[in-house]
């Protein structure tokens, strides 16, 4: 089930480290690694076309993880 | 004649072994030393002869405190060379009521737990969950700890620690050796190695560690991996599961290996999760799964941490301030790797990843202690959990992780040899100075009472040759000696009198009952072995040991009379001298005169 986001790319500090999405609704979302790294900035602004994971965990546990399928930067 | 030199050679050598021996009134530690100067000193006499000290010696005595001065007590620093020029000096002798050294009494006397690590004390973690009292009762040993995670490497500060067989799941192999740098953190929080000189400490460190690698390198597993990892740590002996991973889906495949391993008897824990959400994530929030919170150095509750539902017992997870470069102090520091290197490296992190191996760690302990179902550990972490009051949002479940609480309960009822051989060391029974010392007995002259007893019984029998019999030798050594390292004894509790009485000369026995050092000359006389001769002489063995204690007590009375002259009544000196040296002989004499009869007519 895709899903449209809008919102920052963000490092977060948790345990070795992850890549989330804060998106403008408030929501994080953790980005399913591998993900292009183009994407994987600090801060970008960006608009991604994902889908939610839910058959898959990991260690960060920032939120409801997405694979991305395409994105753009804003 | 081979045997007795022997016998020589063997008392010459303990002679040597006891005059050394210095035992505990002389082993403190200290840097400086007590000048008491005598009260009627006058201020100036004192500053005189403070003067010289100073310029004798180059040190400078000073009042050891503001309420010193009615006393005339200085400090004067120095070592044992020097407090033994100052003993010496006969100028200070007739000036101070007395010169001692300035023994240093410290806290780490007291038996300690505190680990040698040297990053120890940056582990504010371990101190927030009062984790070394626990080590008192138990560190963990024989207990199994699966983590689940991004596997395990055997780091530098995991050498020491045990591992069992694991496996790769994302591989597909046996070894299990992370590639992350999450999985190693989190098995060092559990069972890092401690006590080995080097890194830091970890919760449970004689627990053994099952890596099971789920997670890829960049963190993320699937539910299958993860399900048949928890079903193969059930069935491969796994106590406890600590999972520090979560996603939002709830699944049947996962909750059915949960429910497996539980009827198993495995307790599993898991992290809440980390987007400061008020619902943990799964598999924290299945009921069989103990759902950990994290909190920050301060006992709050971290900014990332999840709350609320399903959370049931809050552990430190660390809040690592940000923009702060290099600062983490506030983190959990244990010894992982780094991924891109391979190294081995010291890391501190934070996150409810941190905080689950805690409660994981506490679990082991608690199942050590002898309790292993997971419905009663449970009950224990909720039951020894330092409770929040007015935590209306749950942040903290059943409250701060405890694991001194959780292990006392754990154990409670369950008295083994290691708490009785700890309750004898803690009491002090355990240590051979404590039998022996505090010149409670006057080891060298009793020595010379029985050597000197032997020497004379010996004697004797070159003149007068006897078969030397058992009765004759209980004689000897009794009225010699008697078991004299008895009179040392002391068990706290009870009366030391049955022990001076067992452990008496026939000439001491007087003074047993009033536990002082002088005779009583009633007992330490000829009258004893008199007696006995007189009753016993009839007897065919039992006369044998009344000739030896005849002998035993003149040596005895000799010895006394010699070395430690003082006696009931009749006081130190001369007459006590004289009364010990005649019965001393009367009671040679009549072993003489009883030996030569016994023996003239065989």
């Amino acid at each position: 089930m895709n899903i449209q986001i809008v919102g920052t790319v963000e490092y977060v500090d948790i345990g070795t480290g992850a890549w989330a999405i804060a998106a403008d609704s408030d929501q994080q979302y953790e980005i399913l690694q591998p993900a292009p790294s183009e994407l994987l900035q600090d801060g970008l602004k960006v608009s991604v076309t994902a889908t939610i994971r839910d058959d898959v965990m990991s260690m960060a546990m920032l939120g409801d993880i997405i694979e991305v399928i395409d994105f753009q930067v804003l | 004649m081979k045997k007795f030199l022997l016998c020589c050679l063997f008392f010459a050598g303990l002679f040597w072994a006891l005059s050394n021996y210095q035992g505990l009134a002389v082993n403190g530690k200290y840097d400086s030393m007590v000048l008491n100067f005598r009260d009627s000193l006058s201020p100036a006499q004192v500053d005189r002869e403070l003067k010289a000290i100073a310029s004798k010696y180059g040190i400078e005595p000073k009042f050891n405190s503001a309420f010193s001065k009615g006393d005339n007590l200085y400090i004067v620093k120095g070592d044992a060379q020097v407090l033994e020029q100052f003993k010496q000096s006969e100028e200070l002798r007739n000036l101070t009521e007395y010169v001692e050294a300035n023994y240093v009494y410290s806290m780490e006397f007291l038996d300690s737990t505190t680990p040698n690590d040297p990053r120890y004390n940056e582990q504010w973690n371990l101190k927030a969950i009062e984790v070394e009292k626990a080590w008192q009762k138990t560190k963990g040993k024989g207990i199994v700890v699966a983590v689940i995670d991004t596997g395990v490497s055997r780091v530098e500060d995991l050498k020491n620690t045990n591992f069992v067989k694991g496996y790769d799941f994302v591989n597909d192999r046996e070894d299990a050796s992370d590639d992350n740098g999450h999985g190693t953190h989190v098995a060092g929080t559990i069972a890092q190695s401690t006590n080995n000189n080097f890194g830091v400490a970890g919760v449970a460190y004689e627990a053994s560690i099952m890596p099971l690698k789920v997670l890829s390198g960049s963190g993320g597993g699937t539910i299958s991996d993860i399900a048949e990892a928890i079903i193969f740590a059930a069935d491969n002996g796994a106590n406890v599961i600590n999972m520090s991973l979560g996603g939002g889906g709830e699944s049947k495949l996962m909750q059915e290996a949960i429910d497996y391993a539980y009827k198993k008897g495995v307790v599993i824990v898991a992290a809440a999760g980390n987007s400061n959400r008020n619902a943990a994530f799964y598999p924290a929030r299945y009921p069989k799964v103990i759902a950990v919170s994290a909190t920050s150095a301060t006992g709050e509750k971290a900014p990332y941490s999840n709350y609320g539902a399903g959370v049931d017992v809050a552990a430190p997870g660390g809040a690592i301030a940000r923009g702060k470069d290099g600062d983490s102090a506030g983190g959990i520091l244990q010894n992982t790797i780094d991924p891109s290197t391979k190294q081995s490296v010291f890391r501190a992190f934070q996150g409810t990843s941190m905080a689950s191996p805690h409660v994981a760690g506490v679990v082991a302990l608690i199942e050590a202690s002898g309790v292993k179902d997971p419905e009663k550990v449970f009950q224990i972490l909720k039951q020894s959990s330092r409770k929040v009051s007015d935590d209306t949002l749950n942040y903290y479940g059943a409250g701060h992780l405890n694991a001194a609480a959780a292990v006392n309960i754990a154990s409670q009822g369950q008295l083994g040899i290691p708490d009785f051989l700890k309750w004898a060391r803690d009491n002090g029974y355990l240590s051979p100075r404590f039998w022996v010392d505090g010149g409670a007995v006057a080891l060298i002259p009793k020595l010379i009472m029985v050597i000197g007893s032997y020497l004379l019984a010996i004697l004797l029998n070159r003149w007068f040759p006897f078969r030397w019999n058992w009765a004759f030798s209980n004689g000897v050594f009794f009225g010699g000696a008697g078991l004299f390292f008895l009179r040392g004894f002391y068990v706290f509790d009870i009366t030391q009198l049955p022990f001076r009485i067992a452990g008496s000369s026939l000439a001491e026995l007087g003074n047993a009952f009033s536990n002082t050092n002088a005779l009583n000359p009633i007992t330490a006389s000829v009258l004893l072995p008199l007696g006995l001769l007189l009753i016993l002489l009839g007897h065919p063995q039992w006369k044998w040991f009344a000739i030896g204690s005849a002998i035993g007590t003149s040596a005895c009375l000799a010895t006394s009379a010699v070395l430690a002259p003082q006696m009931m009544w009749i006081g130190e000196g001369s007459p006590a001298i004289a009364f010990l040296s005649v019965n001393s002989l009367l009671c040679f004499g009549f072993a003489y005169l009883s030996i030569k009869s016994e023996t003239a007519t065989i």
